[in-house]
Order: C-alpha cells, then sequence, then structure tokens
C-alpha cells in the first residue's frame, strides 16, 4: 500500500557543495541517496515529494564535511500482513508462481493456491482449473491476499495466497 | 539458512517480518501457535503492526480465551522493538490509495522532466514500477470524491469502543487503511467487502448500509475498463 510519509536524514556535504546553490545540491543528493532505497521500517521509497526542512548544517570534527538533518515528504509503498494486492505474473513453476506488485516481488506456493489448478509444464508453464477455464501464466493479473512479509537489507519479499474468497485470476491475457 | 527457511516453508510454519530478539525455538513455537489460532478465523491474519495488532485484535476478539493471553505474554518481548517501529510509521503515516498515489507520482514525473536537464538525476527503478503499479491499479475517475465517500464510512467505524484499547492515532491509521484496502479492490458488494477485509466483520451490523451506499456512490466514478472482470 502506498503512504506518504515524513523522513529524516541526515546528509552530509562536502565544502565544494556550499554557495549559492547549497541548498539545491544538499536536495540532488537527497534524491540519489534516498529514492529507489527501501527500509524495513517503511518499505519502498517511491518518490520524494517535497522537502520540509532543512536543520542547520554541523560541521564535523576532523573532516570538514558537513551534517544537515533534512526532513522531507515521500510517497513509500509498504505492503502489510492480510493487504489485498493485485500483482502481475512474472514467472511460473511447479513449487508456485512469482508475481510484482510495483516494486515489491510476491510469492505464491502452490499449496496456497485452490486444490483444483494444477501445474501444466511447457513452454507456458501455467496453473489450469480442471475444465480449463481459469488459468495462470506470465503476465495474468491476480487478485492476492499478502499472508507474510520478509525486509532484506534492501528489499522487501512477500508471500501471498489466492485461495480465500474474491481471490485468483482477474485478466486472462489469452482471453 | 535457517531464517530463509523459515520465511519459505509452507503455511504451517511462521512467516515473520523482522528478526527479534527471542530465540528461533520461541519464535516458532509462537509461529505454530499463531498459525494454529489462525488456521480457524481469518480474522487475526489482518495484522497491521506484527505483535502488536495480534495482542490488541486477539484481546478485542475474545474468544480465544487463554491462548490469547500466553500469545499476548509472549508478544510483549516482542513488543518494544515491534510497538516502536509501527509508532514511527505512525507518526505522519497518511495512507494513500493508488488512484491518489497515481496522482502524486505521474505529478513527480512531469517535474522531472522539466528538471531533466541535469543528467545525473535518474529516477530509480522503483519508481518507474511504483508508477506502473499505481496507474494499473487507479480505477476510479475523481479521486476526490471516492476519498470523500468512503471518509463516511470512518464515522461509523469509530462508534464501538474498540477504540479505548488502542492509542487513538493507531486506531485511524488502521481505519485510514482499511478504507485504502476496500477502494483499491473495487468491490462490488459488500460481502466482497467482509470477505477482503475480516477486521471489519466485528462492525457488520453497523457497517452493512453505509457501505452499500457507499459502493453504490463510487461504483459510476470507475474507470471503464474493457479488460476488467
Amino acid at each position: 500500500m502506498f503512504f506518504h510519509i515524513v523522513l529524516e536524514r541526515n546528509m552530509q556535504l562536502h565544502p565544494r557543495h556550499f554557495g549559492r546553490n547549497l541548498r539545491d545540491n544538499l536536495v540532488s543528493k537527497l534524491m540519489k541517496d534516498v529514492e529507489g532505497t527501501c527500509s524495513g521500517k517503511h518499505g519502498f521509497v517511491v518518490a520524494i515529494t517535497g522537502i520540509e526542512n532543512v536543520g542547520k548544517g554541523l560541521i564535523r570534527d576532523g573532516t570538514g564535511f558537513v551534517t544537515f538533518p533534512v526532513k522531507y515528504q515521500c510517497v513509500v509503498f509498504r505492503p502489510f500482513k492480510g493487504e489485498i494486492l493485485e500483482a502481475v505474473v512474472t514467472m511460473v513453476n511447479k513449487m508456485g508462481f512469482f508475481a510484482e506488485a510495483g516494486p515489491v516481488q510476491i510469492f505464491v506456493s502452490n499449496h496456497l493456491i485452490p486444490d483444483d489448478m494444477e501445474f501444466q509444464s511447457g513452454d507456458m508453464p501455467n496453473y489450469t482449473t480442471s475444465d480449463g477455464s481459469i488459468k495462470i501464466q506470465k503476465d495474468s493479473e491476480v487478485r492476492l491476499k499478502i499472508i507474510g512479509t520478509r525486509v532484506d537489507a534492501t528489499e522487501i519479499f512477500c508471500i501471498g495466497t489466492i485461495k480465500d474468497d474474491f481471490l485468483g485470476v482477474i485478466n486472462d491475457p489469452t482471453a | 539458512m535457517e531464517k530463509n527457511g523459515k520465511g519459505f516453508s509452507m503455511p504451517k510454519s511462521s512467516l515473520k517480518s523482522t528478526p527479534s530478539k527471542d530465540d528461533s525455538s520461541q519464535k516458532s513455537k509462537e509461529g505454530r501457535k499463531v498459525q494454529f489460532n489462525n488456521g480457524g478465523s481469518p480474522e487475526e491474519r489482518f495484522d497491521y503492526s506484527k505483535s502488536n495488532g495480534k495482542s490488541s485484535s486477539s484481546a478485542d476478539k475474545g474468544g480465544r480465551g487463554n491462548t490469547a493471553n500466553v500469545k499476548a505474554s509472549k508478544s510483549k518481548e516482542k513488543e518494544p522493538l515491534e510497538l516502536r517501529l509501527n509508532q514511527e510509521l505512525l507518526k505522519n503515516a497518511k495512507c494513500l490509495m493508488d488512484c491518489e498515489a497515481a496522482e502524486i507520482i505521474q505529478g513527480i514525473q512531469d517535474q522531472m522532466t522539466l528538471l531533466s536537464q541535469d543528467a545525473t538525476i535518474k529516477l530509480p527503478v522503483s519508481f518507474h514500477k511504483g508508477l506502473q503499479y499505481s496507474q494499473a491499479n487507479a480505477r476510479y475517475t475523481n479521486t476526490h470524491s471516492v476519498r470523500r465517500v468512503l471518509d463516511t464510512l470512518k464515522k461509523h467505524g469509530v462508534v464501538e469502543g474498540e477504540e479505548r484499547h488502542k492509542p487513538l492515532n493507531m486506531f485511524s491509521l488502521i481505519l485510514w487503511m482499511q478504507i485504502s484496502v476496500i477502494a483499491n479492490a473495487c468491490p462490488e458488494s459488500t460481502e466482497e467487502v467482509f470477505a477482503l477485509v475480516p477486521s471489519l466483520k466485528s462492525k457488520k451490523s453497523i457497517l452493512q448500509e453505509p457501505l452499500e451506499v457507499a459502493l453504490m456512490v463510487i461504483k459510476p466514478l470507475r474507470k471503464v475498463d474493457s479488460t476488467s472482470v
């Protein structure tokens, strides 16, 4: 789910960036450092929407770098347990399938796929119901529920299920 | 690695999101307990905060009896870490529906094209993925009306005395998140809403009618999409 939050970060700036464009340099350094990163607390930082406040800079002893505390607003994407998401399938194998929702990867194990769907291998591996009416393959859109999240240093990985009511394929690319 | 094994193993074992201070055997015990309780009802699964939601929601549901207390006492050890994490998120967090997020991110991309004279500013991959995802899921033509309509549901959500058990800002974040989940899912009926957001089931009697009205109002605001079901 997307959130709009205020974060704070201490930015270190080399004296060569000082001058008229100090603030601009600080902001572009912030963007380079933060956009695209991910943390367990707030998820993926998708975009910075604005700078709220730049505090007074403190010169660090011994190095001459200056540390500025910067408060900025940003849009983050953080998946939660129990959340319902629509994701696009990226890979199917006999253990289950991988899907992507925004910057987050979700894995749905075959144990959490309804029992009437079976794995079919081939050029386009897929999961199909016994009567062939519903198929999950690469680029299918599925609605799934997140049942667990795991956070690495740089990414969030989720486990999902489609075994509950109102979950499953939304859009079949071959239809 | 043990941690990886736990993360990827079948539903029976625990699916923990952050490493806790507890030793792994205790964690797996708690995990199994959680799964056993969760097997009965899907309500427990809708955890906003990992242990905080568990302990408070189990206290509210009441029906779990002694296992709830055991869970609560075990999760207290984890609670300080989890609670702090979620309070940090809460302080200034505003939950966005996908359509609102799409508008914001699109606005930033438009700004970026103006600023693109600086060649070193490159938009990261997650930005494009986020933009694509939010645009794909932005199903409403008028986000403000949808927001207003769904906010009226908040009034009904706040009637119960649950808020006394939780800090007020936590409760309102949860409510906002529920509203966003409802909006993102574009439900056709109130049954769908209660199936997707099980934590609202406890307020079913109060929410049924206002929810029906709200869904009827936002239905015409949906973008007509030939590929959607």
